[in-house]
């Protein structure tokens, strides 16, 4: 556990103890055994490793915060030590023009040989002005950066699918990398932010074997993106058994009742949330009392909200802009189908009433 | 006032066999469903404890579903290789004869014109199932989908026509309410058809004949 006790900012270097402790963290996730750590902790010191750079685009800067920021120095420290970062625009020192030189510096020595994390979506609409850094677009960044690169990684929901950027009506025509890098190997991280222990795992993993590990068909790690959080969650046991939280605030939640009648998610996100949980607080959304929001999901501001109900809600078709809940929508058709049955019936028996029963000349012979 | 009317031989075993599977687990589908859509009990009604609704209800969701897409697959057989009234070449309006029928079927349920009988279904009726077919051949997929989070291929596939978990529960959600608009339907028209014309439409898919009629007798 690191020391929080220190004064300040305390000593910024990592020290070998929480290096090793760091690798392990990650050889949990990975779901490696406790003999492969040696072989982790020689790729990550290795003087061969090779250099990142780290492209930000259209974002907010919170996965890198949120990497950085990880209340368990240790892994952001380990980061930062680990992947010797060239090019950061957040951490970096340089500025301005020099920055740029060395941007270009990296990928013309390390050609071919670099990693490219990429943080944030890119936009493509209007020859993709709504992104620029140092006078060049973000598509034109990473079309040059891309393509030189070993292999891609990006982080973070946004890179990976587009993200807050690219949800409806998506005005700047954001897409994620794997929509615009072609023949790079390429592997996501999703999450908004993703745990920093799944980038890390994947990190190491690379630096370890020089490939990316196994993905789903989104391109995520399947180690950390390979299960359900509803069929790891801890409040499991009550969504089985039927008790739920109805209100916030309610009996049921003060009881840790399943929060799936509030709009969880689980049932339809993959991450390792619920089993590696977030900084060294032991916490995810779920134990600390809300549902799952997705977000590690591709266009999961489209399709997780309301985050407070369970499904989408329906655009109404000429209703200019009219949202009703799916449920209304469905009652409604069943009510408008046995309204017009019952129509359908009366005008029936009228049409009887009026003419006398008279079943034979209702048929005529083919 | 007389009738006159043939026994036919409609529909063979299998087809009502089918027939009845499909409705039954249709039936469990939709209340199961419903309630994993929004599961009432024990929470509302406070039904106690240890007896896992849920899960219970889940299970016989899927157990529904099994059945479901047995029917389902032998209706695929049906299509083409079941009795002619039971072919997909009797139901779809492409033949000249089943272009009229699918207009008059419409014209007649509008009390416009007469009914004509006819041995199979109306090709009204016959396009309408195989919508529904269809449709049934959604849920499957998207049911499966849902069902094996752990299966990587699964999840492929499923990712790839679906997009998410998230859309397929949607999607799986929306479609429950054509199953239920369907069987309304289906209900009142095979009911009307009976109350109607009289040719036992609603007990041939018990017994597999449909009586027609076969000359109307002039009474003086
Ligand atoms: C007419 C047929 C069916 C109907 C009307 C129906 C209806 C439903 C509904 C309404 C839900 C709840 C969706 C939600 O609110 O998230 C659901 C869930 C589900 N259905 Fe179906 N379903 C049908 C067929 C099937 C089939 C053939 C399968 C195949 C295995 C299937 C598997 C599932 C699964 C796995 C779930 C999710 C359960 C959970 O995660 O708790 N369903 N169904
Ligand atoms: S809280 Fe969410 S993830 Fe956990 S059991 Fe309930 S629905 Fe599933
Ligand atoms: S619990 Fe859900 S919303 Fe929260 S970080 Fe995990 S995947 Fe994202």
């Amino acid at each position: 556990m690191a020391d929080h006790s220190e004064s300040g900012i305390g000593d910024l270097r990592l020290t070998r103890r929480s290096f090793i402790k760091g690798c392990t963290m990650a050889a949990a996730a990975l779901g490696l055994s406790e003999s492969m750590i040696p072989r982790l902790v020689s790729a990550a010191t290795s003087p061969q490793r090779p250099p990142v750079v780290w492209l930000h685009f259209q974002e907010c800067t919170g996965c890198t915060e949120s990497l950085l920021r990880a209340s368990h120095p240790d892994i952001g420290r380990l980061i930062l030590d680990l992947i010797s970062l060239d090019y950061h625009e957040t951490v970096m020192a340089a500025a301005g023009y020099q920055a740029e030189e060395n941007l270009h510096n990296t990928i013309e020595k390390y050609d071919g040989k670099f990693l490219c994390v990429v943080e944030g979506a890119i936009p493509t609409k209007d020859g993709g002005v709504y992104c620029k850094i140092g006078g060049r677009t973000a598509m034109d960044i990473l079309a040059d950066v891309a393509p030189r690169s070993a292999a891609v990684i990006a982080i973070g929901t946004c890179a990976s699918f587009g993200g807050i950027q690219a949800a409806a009506p998506n005005p700047t025509g954001a897409v994620g990398v794997q929509d615009l890098v072609q023949g790079k190997p390429i592997i996501n991280i999703p999450g908004c932010p993703p745990n920093p222990i799944s980038f890390l795992g994947t990190v190491l993993y690379y630096l370890s074997w020089k490939k990316l590990p196994v993905t789903d068909n989104l391109g995520r790690p399947l180690f950390a993106y390979g299960r359900k959080i509803h069929d790891h969650c801890e409040r499991r046991a009550h969504f089985d058994e039927g008790r739920f939280v109805e209100r916030f605030g309610d009996e049921g939640h003060r009881q840790g009742y399943c929060l799936y009648k509030m709009g969880c998610k689980g049932p339809a996100t993959f991450s390792n949330c619920p089993a590696v949980r977030f900084n060294d607080v032991d916490q995810w959304p779920v134990s600390a009392g809300h549902g799952c929001c997705g977000c590690t999901e591709p266009s999961f501001w489209d399709s997780m909200t309301p985050f407070e109900e369970r499904l989408p809600e329906v655009k109404i078709p000429l209703g200019q802009g009219t949202v009703s809940s799916a449920e209304s929508v469905g009652k409604t058709v069943a009510a408008v189908t046995a309204g017009a049955i019952g129509v359908h019936a009366a005008a029936g028996v009228v049409r009887r009433l009026a003419k006398g029963t008279a079943k034979k000349d209702e048929i005529r012979k083919e | 006032m007389r009738y006159e009317f043939e026994k036919y031989r409609a529909f063979g075993q299998l087809y009502r066999i089918t027939h009845w599977i499909f409705a039954g687990s249709c039936v469990v589908l939709i209340f199961t469903g419903f309630y994993i859509y929004e599961p009432w009990f024990t929470t509302m009604l406070e039904i106690g404890y240890d007896d896992f609704t849920v899960a219970n209800m889940r299970f016989l969701h899927f157990a529904a579903a099994y059945l479901f897409m047995g029917a389902v697959t032998a209706r695929f057989y049906l299509w083409f290789f079941g009795n002619k009234q039971e072919r997909i070449t009797d139901a779809l309006p492409v033949t000249k004869r089943n272009i009229k029928n699918f207009w008059g079927a419409i014209l007649n349920y509008l009390y416009i014109k007469f009914h004509v009988p006819r041995l199979g279904h109306n090709a009204l009726a016959g396009t309408t199932y195989l919508i529904t077919f269809l449709l049934s051949m959604v849920m499957i997929f998207s049911g499966f989908y849902l069902l094996y989070p752990g299966s990587v291929q699964l999840q492929a596939w499923g990712g790839s026509i679906f997009g998410s978990q998230q859309n397929a529960r949607f999607l799986h959600f929306i479609l429950m309410f054509y199953f239920i608009f369907f069987a309304m339907v289906h209900i009142y028209i095979a009911v009307w058809n009976d109350v109607m014309f009289g040719e036992g439409l609603v007990s041939a898919i018990i017994s597999g004949s449909k009586f027609l009629h076969i000359k109307r007798p002039k009474i003086d």
